[in-house]
């Protein structure tokens, strides 16, 4: 096994022994130190491969059949950039692959993994890619190849692997494709590049329009996949803020039923008029009802699919409140520990290659699984429900078998476990429940009696912490039964908004829409709280984004349609396929943009000024804390003094001098306007950071029961 | 021309934001009357005190309550 700890490793072999002048060894080139780690030691002769280092770059000499230099990257090692002409003019039509060091300043690092690949392909006479086993993985095992080691993508084999398991590792490597995946390749440098134009030239538009009004620069972006996620929750925030909601009313009952009393709801779910709810109300409540009729039904249940990568960010979402870039993050650290397979994959299918018993005899292991794996061990043949979505690259995500060698965070143990279960689930039995719905008769209005229980748990039995059902046990019942309506309450009722997105339910849209890939779409979410588009847990569009949108919709209409990256990815999968060429691609995309810009152009003050005002307005908001408790007109900011450079609360009115009331704020940390309100004296609050320390709600009313020095605990 | 509400760009007396909530405000009555009788001012008070309403819907009925000329 490999070892536990950097510091282990690093020990083992004080000096390199390979060279420049070294002849004859493989190069195996990976996409991250922690997966070059892995599969050193499974390739080793002896399960003892010697770690060294170059340039302060890691790499690993494996001794198996020859000699084997295994060089991590760190992701991307190559970028595009504007091939000529100043970063702040648009449109820009050229661009160029270079070194990341080259185009971005916070990358100075990726030289020297640069030089070492350079200097250890020297006498490598034969080139693997075992980068991931998908687009991006892909690309960047080619750029690698093709540039550091100086043009061996041509000669270059693939390993494909799906899990980081030794017996896997072993086969990918004994058996390589013979070509790395040059339609892969094409698809997802046309992608990559496609992205980049969109985004730059609209990006640039949008933020010189700003500095063309106001002088100033701001930071403002937008891209073909952003345009219409933003575009979609725009929308449904305009439903939300027009709404009007319409009345209605609703009844419900407490039956006496054989000493019990259980729940029964009117017939009709809304009421339009309060006069015929209130007849409904005076002819029932405290009479006696009977049993009309009743049925029983059995439902059965299919077990769950198991996970594909979106399935899993929203499920994640759903139980746990994980983002789904957070989730992502931390199945791909569960992938690294070897604990599960590959998580970026679309696949909901799970061959029988994987080995459902030996994963399940392995994780028998465990106390809290032995009881459930050994269950599916009885059976004589395990098979489990697949979903229809397939992935060539990989199948869906599913335990190794592996446990953790080192004990896992909160985090990490919520999803294996919850990636395990599903595994197991998948194998289950339908689960067995039973309906039972109840037409009760009272002065001619019907009610419905609804029970429902369990009859056999099947596929719930692994799946049950993250279950949510609840069972309504009802008496006995037959037809004819008398009851007693003990209580008809009748509730006035509204019609709701629909509901803002949320993390899950906005990633399950941009699936449906097929915007974005299974590898993008969290990192587009966050994108558009990073830029300020959007904001809050259940997902609110800021002043901001409506504006962007605005200007989008207006100047550049198809840039925030679905339908243009739906198109897109549709050529993409052509380019995949090989029935696309890349530069028929590129140049329809620079067709479409050239129009766009020069309206944009054309539009670039009006643009401007609706943009800077809107940025204003955000600015403003974001150091808004509340209602002045002085004038009660105006309303309290955060404010810093020209003169003193110190920063304050301050009333709006201040300037118009109506009100000077003012308070005074910690100078250090960053401050901005907290959600809560001081729970002594009502009054709003603020958040206050300051470095490693944990933030707190701090009230400055100066009268607030609270003070002397004791802070409200977040 | 700005919109009466909030300021934004409009091409008549309501940005497209508040001219969406107004049609929506103005389309409801007719529903509201039916089933609770309320007149349009009651009407206007129960849209602006309703916790469900939009927050354009509820400026809109606010100014709409405000000036008795619309």
């Amino acid at each position: 096994m490999p070892p536990k700890s950097s510091k282990e490793m690093t020990n083992t072999v004080p000096e390199p022994i390979v060279t420049e002048k070294c002849q004859n060894y493989t190069l195996i080139v990976t996409e991250k130190p922690d997966v070059a780690k892995r599969i050193a030691y499974a390739l080793d002769r002896n399960g003892k491969p010697k770690h060294l280092k170059k340039n302060g770059v890691p790499y690993f000499v494996v001794q198996r059949d020859r000699l084997l230099l295994i060089i991590p990257a760190i992701g991307h090692l190559y970028t595009i950039v504007q091939e000529k002409g100043k970063r702040s003019i648009y449109p820009v039509f050229n661009f160029k692959w270079v070194p990341r060091h080259l185009a971005e300043r916070k990358a100075k690092g990726t030289r020297k993994w640069i030089e070492t690949f350079s200097e250890l392909s020297q006498g490598a006479d034969e080139f693997i890619s075992a980068c991931d086993y998908d687009l991006e993985g892909s690309l960047i095992g080619y750029f690698i190849l093709k540039y550091a080691c100086g043009g061996k993508e041509d000669i270059a084999k693939r390993m494909k692997f799906s899990t980081l398991m030794k017996d896997e590792l072993e086969k990918a490597y004994e058996e390589p494709i013979k070509h790395l995946n040059f339609a892969w390749i094409e698809s997802g440098r046309t992608r990559h590049e496609v992205d980049w134009l969109y985004g730059i030239n609209l990006s640039r538009a949008l933020t010189a329009a700003v500095k063309y009004w106001s002088g100033r620069y701001f930071t403002l972006s937008t891209g073909r996949v952003q345009g219409p996620t933003l575009q979609f929750l725009a929308a449904r925030e305009k439903a939300i803020r027009s709404f009007v909601p319409i009345p209605y009313w609703q009844l419900s009952a407490d039956v006496e039923i054989q000493n019990s009393i259980v729940n029964a709801e009117y017939e009709k779910p809304h009421v339009e008029t309060r006069a015929e709810a209130e007849a409904v109300l005076q002819a029932c409540n405290g009479k006696t009802g009977e049993i009309k009729n009743f049925d029983v039904k059995t439902i059965y249940q299919k077990s769950p699919i198991p996970f594909d990568v979106g399935t899993l960010q929203r499920e994640a979402y759903k139980i746990f409140g994980y983002t789904p870039r957070r989730t992502l993050l931390i199945a791909q650290n569960l992938y690294l520990d070897v604990l599960i397979s590959y998580p970026r994959t679309d696949s909901q299918k799970l061959p029988s290659n994987i080995g459902y018993r030996k994963i399940l005899k392995a994780l028998s292991r465990k106390f809290e699984y032995k009881q459930l794996a050994s269950k599916l061990l009885e059976k004589d043949c395990l098979k489990p429900r697949e979903g229809i979505k397939e992935d060539p690259a990989h199948p869906s995500i599913y335990p190794t078998g592996n446990l953790p060698e080192k004990p896992l965070g909160i985090p990490e143990k919520r999803i294996w476990d919850l990636i395990v279960r599903r595994f197991m689930a998948a194998f289950g039995e339908d689960a067995q429940k039973e309906n039972i719905n109840a037409i009760l008769d009272v002065n001619r209005y019907a009610f419905f009696l609804k029970g429902r229980r369990i009859l056999k748990e099947g596929w719930m039995l692994f799946y049950k912490p993250y279950i949510r059902t609840q069972e309504i046990f009802l008496p006995p019942l037959k037809i004819g039964d008398f009851v007693w309506m003990r209580r008809v309450t009748l509730q006035d009722k509204f019609t709701c908004p629909p509901p803002h997105y949320n993390h899950s339910s906005l990633l399950k849209k941009m699936e449906q829409l097929g915007i974005g890939t299974k590898a993008t779409r969290g990192e587009i979410i966050q994108t558009l709280f990073n830029r300020g588009y959007v904001m809050d847990q259940s997902i609110v569009v800021t002043e901001l984004g409506f504006n962007i949108i605005d200007v989008l919709e207006n100047y550049s209409s198809n840039v925030v349609s679905a339908l243009l990256t739906k198109e897109l990815e549709e050529k993409m999968e052509q380019i995949q396929n090989g029935t696309m060429k890349r530069e028929t691609v590129l140049a329809e995309v620079i067709e479409q943009l050239k129009l766009q810009i020069a309206h944009f152009k054309e539009n670039e003050e009006s643009i401007g000024e609706a943009l800077t005002i809107a940025i204003k307005k955000a600015k403003t908001e974001e150091l808004l804390i509340g209602k002045c408790p002085k004038c009660g007109t105006g309303k309290l900011v955060i404010i810093t003094s020209r003169k003193t450079k110190k920063r304050f609360i301050g009333c709006t009115n201040y300037f118009n001098k109506l009100c000077e009331i003012s308070f005074p704020l910690p100078q250090y940390g960053t401050v901005k306007p907290a959600k809560n309100k001081c729970k002594a004296c009502s009054w709003p609050t603020v958040l206050v950071w300051l470095k490693s320390k944990k933030p707190w709600n701090l009230c400055f009313n100066p009268s607030c029961l609270l003070k002397n020095g004791k802070r409200i605990k977040q | 021309m700005k919109c009466v509400v909030c300021g934004r760009d409009a091409k008549e007396q309501y940005c497209k934001f508040h001219d969406r909530a107004r049609n929506n405000v103005i389309h409801k009555f007719a529903y509201w009357q039916r089933v609770t009788g309320l007149s349009w001012k009651e009407y206007l008070k129960a849209v602006v005190e309703n916790s469900y309403t939009g927050a354009w819907a509820k400026e809109i009925a606010e100014h709409l309550l405000n000036n008795k000329d619309e």
